[in-house]
């Protein structure tokens, strides 16, 4: 008892208090590129000897590492939202029963969404070496989050009479959940291409809301989602910055990618309950909602392309599956 | 009363803000960002630190580009939305500033430099900015 690898060291609060990334001073703030020590040791804390081995299998910084994880944890710390009690669920009113029907729908298979970000981080936080602690507790916040919005989602389902509707295909989240290729291939998949989409898909549901308590619910989503977008981007940056070949893997990951979520958007049951929903009921919802979803699909594809040639990855759109690029031609 | 727009009309609305509880807490809260709101050819600094809005004032040429995002409405778009939110103490569903963004063709949330990691602060702290704007609703404001 009584040693330390680094005496006198003192952390001060700041204006904004005593935060995660505040506590990198000294050698607590070395974080090498790749973390050798095989134990829960924490970084900057002295070794046992003969403490048997977890087998963490991320333990280079490249494969995980965003300079920006102490502070999204932070972030997602104080910009904690509760659904209980934060979003005001005594708006909600009897609805026309086709409206409510589509808004249960879309919110069971944002429920699976938020379950597979929640498998997905925990599969893979386990294997991450401690030496990056801010990440994994980045990562912790982030799986709550899939946790809350699962909550929240299920709740707006079973509010108003509709419950839950038809389980999605799946076939994204189990090509989120089944990729083995390492942690950044799993957030290309989870957090950029299925994360931009589900972001798009929250701000038109924001702009169609019916009621405050929706408006709320998805505006607190649309945050979450957009810390872990940033996580992704400033991940892949780093992952590109420091491996090479990483540009041209993350083109062929995406190529494989593109292939399996034009074949779950096939699946008409979601886009007609979006359609429904955007044209507010089942009477417009063949050309009002219909092109509003088309206009959803196409500021996804934007977004998600311009996102890619912003890392760096260029994608052609001729490589690209016409159920995902026939939304680029419209406007 | 305050005129929309003015040094004024931002200051009184960062004050009633800042004074108001409702609008830190429940996912809001914390937010570190350099905004800003373009009225015609006016830009006003939008500065958040921690749970308060630190400092508005007008902002000189050049001076927008160093911001992460500005957010920029004709006047009469703007004036829309602030008639909005003080007929229903907030914005209504009609007149949110994701809603607004998603209407306009080239959307509301610009950047200058382009940077699509300080440009997606409007969506990482997209309540905050709800809610500041939803403060203009405690002041009295006459347009140009």
């Amino acid at each position: 008892m009584g040693k330390s690898n680094q005496w006198g060291v003192r952390v001060k609060p700041g204006k904004h208090g005593l935060r995660l990334g505040d506590l990198n001073v000294g050698i607590y703030g070395d974080i090498p590129e790749q973390w050798q020590d095989q134990t829960r040791n924490p970084r900057g804390a002295i070794p046992r000897r003969g403490v048997p081995p977890v087998g963490y299998s991320i333990r280079d910084k490249a494969d995980l590492w965003a300079d920006s994880a102490a502070n999204l944890y932070e972030e997602a710390i104080q910009r904690r939202w509760a659904p209980a009690t934060d979003i005001p669920w005594h708006t909600v009113k009897p609805l026309p029963e086709a409206l409510e029907r589509a808004i249960c729908q879309v919110c069971t298979e944002l429920c699976q969404y938020a379950n597979c970000d929640i498998e997905t981080i925990s599969s893979w936080q386990h294997q991450m070496a401690y030496g990056y602690h801010e990440v994994k507790q980045y990562l912790a916040t982030a799986s709550f989050d899939g946790a809350r919005q699962f909550e929240a989602f299920r709740k707006r389902a079973l509010i108003n009479g509709g419950g839950l509707g038809l389980e999605g295909p799946g076939e994204v989240n189990r090509m989120i959940l089944e990729s083995r290729g390492g942690w950044t291939e799993a957030v290309t998949y989870a957090f950029l291409l299925r994360g931009t989409f589900t972001m798009t898909m929250l701000r038109y549901l924001e702009r169609a809301a019916c009621n405050d308590a929706e408006r709320s619910l998805y505006s607190h989503a649309m945050e979450d989602k957009a810390r872990h977008l940033t996580y992704a981007l400033e991940h892949l940056q780093y992952a590109i910055a420091h491996q090479d070949d990483m540009k041209l893997i993350l083109q062929q990951l995406l190529l494989i990618g593109h292939g399996i979520f034009a074949r779950e958007l096939k699946d008409n049951v979601l886009r007609e309950a979006l359609a429904v929903v955007f044209a507010g009921g089942l009477d417009r919802a063949g050309t009002e909602g219909l092109a509003t979803y088309r206009r959803m699909m196409g500021d996804f594809m934007r977004r998600y392309l311009d996102t890619c040639s912003w890392l760096g990855v260029e994608l052609e759109p001729k490589l690209m599956p016409p159920r995902m690029t026939q939304y680029l031609a419209q406007e | 009363m305050a005129q929309f727009p003015s040094e004024a009309w931002f200051e009184a609305v960062r004050q009633a803000y800042n004074g108001d509880d409702r609008y830190h807490g429940g996912g809001a809260g914390a937010c570190h960002c350099r905004a800003a709101a373009k009225v015609g050819s006016d830009a006003y600094l939008l500065l958040f630190e921690g749970v308060d809005c630190s400092e508005t004032r007008k902002l000189t040429d050049g001076e927008l580009a160093e911001v992460d995002f500005y957010l920029e409405m004709a006047p009469q778009g703007w004036q829309a939305m602030i008639k909005d939110i003080a007929a229903h103490d907030g914005a209504s569903l009609n007149y949110t500033l994701n809603t607004l963004d998603l209407q306009n063709d080239a959307g509301i949330a610009r950047s200058v430099h382009g940077d699509q990691y300080r440009e997606d602060l409007f969506f990482r702290y997209n309540q905050t900015f709800q809610y500041f704007f939803d403060a203009s609703a405690r002041v009295s404001t006459r347009f140009k």
